[in-house]
């Protein structure tokens, strides 16, 4: 610096010397009283000056819109229109102010349970570890508690009237979405609830939730309601499973006798029908052996009648004669005997084995 | 010099000026100008930039957008007796700025005043309604099905369930706490937009009871389903067992006609032969009757039978 800058201050409130800055600027170098080396230092610490001044008003007198945004811009505080993206240019110093809306991005507001913003090493979501119970515990309408978790998703479809409807349409979002959530489980019956109207619930709060959010015109359009778990509190949840595997246990009782049933009803009724056919094949067997039976006896009778009284002794004789060696002990018998008259005992006086080998060696 | 020092606090004096009493009303906002705390002249609703007096006047800027009130939570007993949790949200406008800034002054009087109204509101409405009347609402309906299935699980009629239809149900009653709130508030400025039952739930201790109950309940369930699992195989046992003895003794019957078909048949047969010559029959089927000696048996004969009668002597008799 070229002045000592205690000088330069006392002369600025004084005023000493001050004015002289315009002239000497005028004049050039034609009245040299003062010294060059002042005049141009003050020259350059207005062109400083100056020259902040423009970068300051250069830079922020233009903007850039990310694609996914729109930026509302005021002027004075009124709203003068809605910048698409791109490069825009504005009136700097605060006469023109830019809001950025994420218009085109989906955003989401979780009921229940938060992601973390980030996730972990391997890419999976990260939840965190907190209790919003008092969030998803609600009353169905048979009066049970049932813990509902849900995401709403929407977007910004108006920034005007998102920015300027409303003062915090995020947390009424929020609000609403609790509420109608609630109306909309409390109007079920909680069985209903857990399992089959699911879907039905979604779409209808999304449209009450919607509705709402037109009536209070606040540019919010939602895009869906996605309920998330739907389970009884934890304190139950061990009974419902409990249900859940008795009714597991039914079915497997079932099926079990069944399966026993079916196992022993075919193969009963097979031993009935082999009862059957071996009925069947004693009858034939009965029938052939009678009538076979009945033809010898057919034959022979008819040779028996042409000669009665020989015939009859021959068959006798050869009855007896096929019958006695094979008979273990014969006693005759004879009328006024005490005892019974052994006729032949041979067959006692051999050891049993050679009796055998001399049976099959006879034969 | 002087003259320069003049014209410097003069355009000083002339910024100062022009500073103060040019003000911006943001799209956000609207304005008051108060002169000494005593409001003058018409609401300020245009956002822009506006006039007024230097330094004897200054701006009070209100919210014009809808904002959100939330209540606290209280704990009200309902008709029923049962203690529930109630929190209550609703959104209002600033209507009448002038008469906002005489009876509240800002936002965090207006806050506590509604937190009166809409919480007394709460309080009437909720104590004078059954819990069954503020969860459900005017459009119950509920799927006849699903009751049928409950009540069968819960081994209790239809008509026990008690879900019927409520007489006036959530949205009503959110209707009646807003008009009764809403009588209130021309006195404040405000304009009360909606009144909403966010949260409704027991408190701790009814919870826990709730939970045992809903505990109790399923515990039942788990039992019949366990019961009708032993009922049912019981009854397939059982039906497979009449099956079973069906099946067999059916057998057995045709099995034992089949015999007997046959044996009458054989007797006929037999009957038919045998009826040409009795007697010979009887000695034919005697002799026949010898092939069924075995090795023990003991023959036992007559010395005056037929065999012994030529050892005996061979003379013809």
């Amino acid at each position: 610096m070229a002045e000592d800058p205690k000088k330069w201050l006392e002369r600025a409130i004084t005023g000493k010397g001050w004015h002289e800055r315009p002239r000497s600027g005028d004049g050039g170098g034609a009245q040299p009283p003062r010294p060059v080396k002042l005049d141009f230092s003050l020259r350059s610490v207005g062109l400083v000056l100056g020259g902040l001044l423009a970068i300051l008003a250069a830079f922020s007198s233009f903007y850039t819109v990310q694609p996914e945004e729109r930026a509302v811009i005021k002027r004075l505080g009124r709203v003068i229109g809605i910048a698409d993206p791109g490069l825009h240019f504005k009136v700097p110093f605060g006469i023109d102010q830019v809001q950025f809306v994420a218009t085109e991005r989906v955003l989401k507001q979780e009921f229940g349970f938060r992601t973390g913003q980030d996730a972990d090493d391997e890419g999976r979501t990260r939840y965190v570890e907190e209790d919003f119970s008092i969030e998803s515990l609600m009353l169905t309408g048979d009066l049970n508690i049932i813990v509902a978790e849900w995401v709403v998703q929407y977007r910004i479809a108006d920034p005007i009237k998102f920015l300027y409807a409303m003062r915090e349409p995020t947390g009424t979002l929020r609000d609403i979405a609790e509420s109608v959530m609630r109306r909309v489980v409390g109007n079920r019956i909680g069985s209903e609830v857990l399992t089959t109207g699911r879907v039905e619930i979604s779409n209808t709060a999304r449209d009450e939730i919607q509705a709402a959010m037109d009536r209070y015109d606040n540019g919010i359009q939602v895009i869906t309601v996605e309920l998330q778990d739907v389970v009884p509190p934890p304190r139950v949840q061990p009974a419902f499973n409990e249900v859940n595997e008795a009714r597991q246990q039914r079915e497997r009782m079932i099926n079990e006798a069944n399966k026993q049933a079916n196992q022993s009803i075919p193969k009963t009724e097979g031993e009935a029908n082999r009862l059957v056919s071996e009925a069947e094949g004693y009858a034939t067997e009965r029938v052939n052996r009678a009538l076979g039976e009945t033809a010898r006896f057919n034959a022979v009778l008819t040779e028996y009648r042409l000669a009665p009284e020989v015939t009859r002794s021959r068959l006798y004789l050869e009855a007896l004669r096929e019958a006695l060696p094979r008979a273990g002990s014969v006693v005759v018998v004879q009328d006024g005997q005490a005892s019974p008259l052994p006729l032949l005992n041979l067959r006692d006086a051999q050891p049993p084995r050679r009796r055998n080998q001399d049976r099959e060696g006879g034969e | 010099m002087s003259k320069l020092m003049l014209w410097v606090a003069s355009a000083l004096v002339a910024f100062l000026v022009l500073a103060n009493s040019l003000y911006v009303i943001d799209q956000a906002e609207q304005g008051i100008v108060v002169q000494f705390g005593e409001p003058i002249g018409e609401v300020v609703d245009s956002p822009g930039l506006h006039w007024k007096l230097p330094f004897i006047q200054e701006v009070r800027r209100y919210d014009r957008r809808m904002l959100a009130w939330d209540g606290d939570v209280s704990q009200i007993p309902t008709l029923g007796r049962e203690f529930v949790v109630v929190d209550t949200t609703a959104r209002y406008r600033i209507a009448d700025p002038l008469q906002f800034l005489r009876s509240v002054r800002d936002e965090a009087g207006a806050r506590t005043r509604l937190d009166d109204i809409i919480d007394s509101v709460a309080r009437d409405i909720v104590s004078g309604t059954n819990l069954e009347e503020i969860v459900r609402s005017a459009d119950w309906q509920v799927n006849l099905a699903e009751v049928a299935e409950v009540a069968e699980q819960a081994g209790v009629a239809v008509e026990q369930l008690d879900l019927e239809k409520p007489k006036k149900g959530r949205g009503k009653l959110e209707q009646e706490m807003l008009a009764a709130a809403s009588r209130l508030m021309p006195g404040l400025g405000i304009e009360l937009i909606d009144v909403r039952i966010k949260r409704i739930n027991y408190i701790d201790s009814v919870r826990t009871q709730v939970e045992s109950r809903m505990i109790a309940e399923r515990q039942s369930i788990a039992e019949r389903f366990r019961s009708e699992g032993q009922g049912r195989s019981q009854e397939i046992l059982g039906d497979m067992e009449r099956e079973l003895r069906r099946i067999r003794s059916e057998g057995e019957r045709k099995a034992k006609e089949i015999q007997g078909r046959a044996d009458a048949e054989a007797t006929r047969i037999y009957g038919q032969a045998y009826g040409k010559d009795p007697e010979f029959y009887k000695f034919f089927k005697t002799l026949e009757s010898f092939d069924a000696i075995g090795e023990n048996s003991t023959l036992m004969l007559d010395a005056d039978s037929d065999y012994f009668r030529y050892l005996d002597s061979s003379r013809r008799r």
